[in-house]
């Protein structure tokens, strides 16, 4: 019973305000050369919400008008919390921290929830991760948070089990030659290719399209059942089919196994390293990074997967001082580079990404210089069309890419009907193949 | 003497008659006041919600419409049948064993009975996280503890037919102790005469419990399986932290999903429909059993 009281008490609470009727115009930011002041409230998370306390002061220093107070709600309730505060339409802070695959769906379903910082941001386009800037925006120009930290996708691998296996990582450039690299690995060491939960595969199966340059819908349509989907999904039941698939659950099993040695590579993104070198310092000098394999030789070579951004809520009564928050965080040379830096947090911000801080070699990886390769990924990361239905169609694909990849069922099948239950569920119209 | 008896009469009185009527809701109000501001509020807001629809901001009202949407929506249809079935195997499973169990801990020859006791109890009380962690550890297909003893490596919450087998003995393993305490403060009721009178009259053990222990015991027990029956169908937590409804849905049930049209799609007209579907549901079902075992 508690459990539903629970769900009918926080339901209603979102009502609220949502059935006053009247639609307010969605909130846009108009330039400004007035004097900042008044107070800045923001939510944030984990090692985000660390960067900003630590920045902070120093915008204050800046902008003594300006009172900026960090929170930290927690990565467990930030978005219910965020969720009830715009349905609710009170109670929500000036500026919050959200991951990429968040703010579409935020846009879409909540028009004045989140304020247009097309008029006075436009201006960074070109600085910032193609990609991400292609998740910030919507139509028309608009653009409702600022791209924070990339997570460019490549290959982390375990040195000491490739020199064993007697192959090199630098030799493998697509997806096949892994494959074939896998079996002699274990068949050398006994270690799976990489860890993988195979109770949600839908992350790998997105980043996978990413790389090639797709979302889970094109134009608006459903599109998981193209070349690509196939591709994708083809190459995950393979892996899963020569049992080189290390089976862990969740974020806590992906940690452990890593930490115990089970896997020889990690097709991940650059955030890894901050766990690797927090969780298992032990494992120093045994970590090196080469580019994502491609589907095709001269394909695509990265991914992307997380990241977060900063946005303006339409609840702000102090647009100006929030908006500019955000710039000196985000599009920022010398803020970027400290976060980099304090907080590992790559820098979605390209001028940042020039500084020779990243050409320096790490330690960690045995002296490779991983930040320059991260680095010049982030300009090639595929961007791809996010919508407010992704997250029901990842729900979606959750519980049908579990029959091929588990199930051994044929991934073009498979796809096609996860495309015909995506298409009733969202009422979208089914990609032309 | 009329005089004083009136004077008794009155002397308690003394608030007046108005006064006295007030005083109950002077103690009443602020559970009142509760109960009207998170319950009552919420539950006549939901309701509304659930004739409504909102789209891109846009909130109208839609008549009957989804809860038209629930009858051809496919997850919905399958959460219930998994609950159906969770709860046809496993209802009956954990009241029968707390049953045995409340039976041999009010055994007065017992050692150790209180320490028992509270031993059943504890799965009821631990916390999520801890529950969580655990049984991943347990139920690992490779080197996981129940895998390790039984030899034979099980996909326990990969495959959906052994996440199920799984998600039964976990919801079993956490709440067999709470209806066993509810059970035995129901044997504590009965008096030793009768024990002693079985006991006369020839009666074991098996035939005690089932002869005079159970058939007092009918209201306690119709009270576990109405409560069982409830938190069945609102199961939330232990698919959530286990399989969160996978694989292939097979663990899915109707508030994990209602929680995801809500929280994760912001569909929350849609939402309130299935949560008041679901209110119906149970209603329905409570009642049966309350016939059913009168």
């Amino acid at each position: 019973m508690k459990a539903l009281l629970a769900a009918a008490a926080a339901l209603v609470t979102l009502t609220g305000c949502a059935t006053g009727g009247v639609q307010r115009a969605a909130p846009s930011i108009a330039p400004s050369s007035q004097e900042l002041s008044g107070e800045v409230k923001v939510w944030s998370f984990d090692v985000g919400a660390k960067a900003l306390q630590r920045l902070a002061p120093e915008f204050m220093k800046l902008h003594p008008g300006v009172k900026v107070e960090v929170t930290d709600v927690g990565y467990d309730n930030v978005y219910d919390k965020i969720t009830v505060g715009l349905q609710s339409g009170s109670g929500l802070p000036d500026v919050v921290h959200l991951e990429d695959e968040r703010v579409s769906a935020y846009a879409k379903n909540f028009p004045n929830g989140l304020v247009d910082l097309g008029p006075v941001a436009a201006k960074y386009k070109s600085d910032f991760d193609p990609a991400k800037w292609q998740t910030a925006s919507g139509p028309g120009g608009k653009l409702y948070a600022l791209p924070w930290d990339s997570a460019p996708v490549g290959l982390f691998y375990r040195r000491d089990y490739f020199e064993q296996a007697g192959v090199k990582a630098e030799d493998v450039t697509t997806w096949d030659e892994l494959v074939k690299t896998g079996l002699q690995v274990k068949a050398k060491t006994g270690k799976r290719l990489f860890v993988a939960d195979l109770g949600d595969s839908t992350p790998l199966f997105t980043t996978l399209l990413q790389q090639q340059g797709q979302g889970i819908f094109k134009d608006g349509k459903v599109a998981v059942n193209s070349a690509a989907g196939v591709k994708a999904l083809t190459l995950m039941a393979e892996l899963k089919k020569q049992d080189l698939l290390q089976n862990e659950k969740g974020w806590d099993g992906r940690v452990t196994a890593t930490k115990e040695g089970k896997a020889a590579t990690a097709p991940t993104a650059v955030w890894w390293t901050g766990t690797l070198t927090s969780e298992m310092p032990e494992l120093s000098g045994k970590f090196g990074v080469v580019p994502l394999p491609a589907f095709e030789e001269g394909g695509v070579r990265t991914s992307a997967n997380g990241g977060s951004m900063l946005a303006v809520t339409g609840q702000t009564r102090n647009q100006q001082a929030a908006y500019a928050f955000v710039e000196f965080v985000t599009a920022n040379k010398d803020s970027q580079l400290s976060m980099m830096k304090t907080e590992s947090l790559f820098p979605a911000y390209l001028p940042a990404l020039a500084d020779p801080y990243f050409g320096r070699p790490v330690d960690y990886f045995g002296g490779q210089p991983v930040n320059q390769l991260f680095a010049e990924q982030v300009r090639d990361i595929p961007p791809v069309e996010s919508t407010d239905d992704d997250a029901e169609a990842s729900e979606l694909l959750k519980k049908l890419l579990s029959r091929a990849v588990v199930g051994g069922e044929d991934p073009k099948t498979v796809l096609d009907e996860a495309a015909k239950q995506i298409s009733t569920a969202t009422k979208r119209e089914i990609a032309a193949p | 003497m009329t005089a004083l008896t009136e004077k008794l009469v009155r002397a308690p009185a003394l608030p007046g008659p108005r006064h006295r009527r007030l005083i109950p809701w002077i103690f009443a109000g602020p559970a009142t006041a509760l109960f009207a501001v998170f319950f009552a509020y919420p539950l006549a807001a939901s309701l509304m919600q659930s004739f409504q629809r909102t789209e891109d901001g846009v909130t109208a009202w839609a008549g009957l419409d989804q809860y038209a949407r629930l009858l051809g929506d496919a997850r919905f249809g399958r959460s219930l049948l998994n609950v159906g079935l969770i709860l046809l195997v496993q209802v009956p499973i954990m009241i029968g064993l707390a049953l045995v169990l409340a039976y041999v801990l009010n055994q007065s020859w017992l050692r150790f009975r209180a320490t028992l006791r509270v031993a059943f109890f504890l799965p009821a009380v631990t916390t999520l996280v801890a529950y969580a962690v655990v049984f991943r550890v347990l139920l690992k297909t490779e080197g996981g503890m129940v895998n390790q003893l039984l030899g034979h490596e099980i996909a326990w919450l990969d495959d959906p037919m052994w996440a199920r087998v799984a998600l039964i003995a976990s919801i079993t393993w956490r709440w067999t102790g709470y209806n066993m305490v509810i059970l035995l403060a129901g044997l504590q009721t009965i008096g030793r005469s009768q024990y002693e009178a079985a006991a006369i009259d020839g009666a074991g053990p098996w035939r005690t419990l089932t002869s005079v222990v159970v058939p007092q015991l009918k209201p306690v027990i119709l009270f576990c399986s109405i409560t069982s029956t409830i938190g069945t169908l609102q199961l939330f937590d232990e698919n959530k932290v286990l399989t969160d409804g996978g694989p292939d849905d097979a663990t899915l049930s109707p508030i994990l999903l209602l929680f995801q049209v809500g929280f994760k799609q912001f569909d929350f007209g849609y939402a309130a429909a299935m949560a008041w579907a679901i209110v119906l549901i149970i209603g329905v079902l409570s009642y049966a059993q309350f016939r059913w075992l009168k």
